[in-house]
């Protein structure tokens, strides 16, 4: 098995420079397949995400396209990659909260959230009979303890703490355009932080777009429940961004 | 582990009698971040290079030395989630073995349990090894200091000085010329830290490196905060 150096690209084992090919190709499938970029920033107590809404059919029913989900009532993700495999780690994710809440009567906090999607990850990444899932993970909440978190969790089980971050096709753009930003996100109000994530995406994409074309989800502040922005909320902030881009 | 349909080994001998699996998992290893051990009369201190690719990463939260039980902590080089899946099974033995003896689980039997896992994941079926070698630090039964270093083998070695990761031949060769069997556990932090500082890419700051210590005095391992890092740091220079 280990002779035949092929075998290394279809499932999870070592390559000989000690890579991990299907990991890789994992991490490709995730950021290139949908398309779409992901942008998620945190601000002194909310944090947000933000991210395309492309609905490839005029004929397609536009409130069935999210890649925008709530893990429990107050955390919540951005999951983009192969749909169907985002779809399959959100519920997974979501039984996972619920029996925390189960065996330890109260809600689970978004670090051990995170760790436990990264660590179901890493299991795909060492099993052979398991591919790794191709999609990466933005989680969001506001921690009783710690204040507003934002992590992300990649197909490899990776998962980090970040001030601000981002995911799929144009990750490294956007990241470049908040690690300008890291110091004042500090101290960023819930509008600041979603018009800084909203920035961003624009920036990266090159385009203007309206409150239709972009899904953009929050946690405000502690005790803050993870909702969407409705439309006409994304139109103001798209409205006061054009506004101080004027002044 | 592994499903029925992959219940062979993917660690098979080459036709020279080698395993290649493991020799890739150490090529895996080497490619990490370095982290190195010493073992000091009073203590040992492990230390490790957590530069993260980004200043948008919330550092403070990242931890790679981690407490396994109150007396041994361990830390890594190579791939970051496969050894937080040793560090739990470590933690469950440790906490499995008090439950049955009433008595913190001695680094040395640690040790032995965490590698005959690692070596399980070479031989199971439809698993690939662990791409981590880890640097367990603790007090052992007879409080004696104790460094360990397991490679994804399962292999295990008791060390009194050593380094891991992509910089580990010279960090090791530095380590050689400084290390003396009387070193005392202060010294041993200053030692690690110019060890890191060797092969260090950039600036080291408090920010990006972690240093654990476990002291004969009170045999507890713990994770030095930022501010006492920052002081080693400071007496260094």
């Amino acid at each position: 098995m280990s002779r035949d150096s092929n075998y290394d690209h279809h499932i999870s084992i070592f390559s000989p420079q000690g890579r991990l090919y299907q990991m890789e190709y994992a991490f490709k499938a995730a950021n290139t397949s949908s398309g779409l970029t992901g942008v998620a920033v945190r601000g002194k107590d909310s944090c947000v995400v933000v991210t395309q809404k492309k609905v490839p059919d005029r004929l397609m029913d536009p409130s069935s396209i999210t890649s925008v989900f709530a893990i429990t009532p107050k955390i919540g993700c951005l999951c983009t990659g192969m749909s169907a495999d985002a779809k399959a780690l959100v519920q997974r994710a979501r039984y996972e909260a619920a029996d925390f809440q189960y065996k330890y009567g109260y809600p689970i906090p978004v670090a051990q959230l995170a760790r436990r999607i990264a660590d179901l990850a890493q299991v795909y990444t060492q099993s052979a009979s398991m591919r790794p899932l191709a999609a990466v993970t933005l989680l969001i909440g506001v921690d009783d303890e710690k204040g507003p978190q934002v992590f992300k969790v990649d197909c490899a089980g990776h998962y980090l703490p970040f001030f601000g971050t981002a995911s799929g096709n144009k990750e490294q753009e956007a990241t470049n355009f908040l690690e300008k930003r890291v110091e004042a996100m500090r101290d960023y109000t819930a509008d600041e932080t979603a018009r800084c994530a909203i920035m961003c995406l624009g920036s990266v994409l090159g385009s203007d777009f309206r409150g239709s074309e972009i899904e953009v989800a929050m946690v405000e502040g502690d005790g803050g429940k993870f909702h969407s922005l409705t439309e006409e909320q994304i139109e103001n902030h798209l409205n006061a961004i054009a506004d101080d881009a004027d002044a | 582990m592994g499903d029925s349909a992959y219940s062979f080994s993917l660690t098979t001998f080459s036709r020279t009698g080698k395993l290649l699996q493991i020799e890739y998992a150490l090529n895996a290893v080497a490619n990490g971040r370095t982290s190195l051990g010493i073992c000091a009369t009073d203590g040992v201190v492990i230390a490790t290079d957590k530069k993260l690719t980004s200043t948008l990463v919330d550092t403070a939260h990242v931890g790679k030395v981690e407490a396994v039980d109150s007396g041994s902590g361990m830390v890594y080089s190579g791939v970051g989630p496969d050894y937080r899946v040793l560090v739990r099974k470590a933690r469950k033995s440790s906490q499995s073995y008090y439950r049955q003896y009433r008595e913190i689980k001695p680094v040395t039997q640690l040790v032995k349990s965490t590698a005959s896992v690692m070596q399980e994941y070479t031989q199971s079926g439809g698993v690939r090894p662990f791409g981590v070698s880890l640097l367990v630090a603790g007090i052992d039964g007879d409080g004696i200091p104790k460094l360990y270093q397991v490679d994804p083998s399962g292999a295990y070695f008791g060390w009194k000085a050593t380094a891991i990761g992509k910089n580990y031949v010279n960090a090791k060769a530095f380590l050689e010329k400084r290390y003396q069997d009387d070193i005392e556990l202060e010294d041993a932090v200053h030692t690690a830290l110019l060890t890191l500082r060797e092969g260090f890419e950039g600036e080291m700051t408090s920010e990006n490196i972690e240093v654990g210590i476990v002291s004969k005095a009170d045999g507890k391992f713990r994770v030095l905060t930022p501010s006492e890092v920052q002081d080693y740091l400071d007496e260094a220079t």
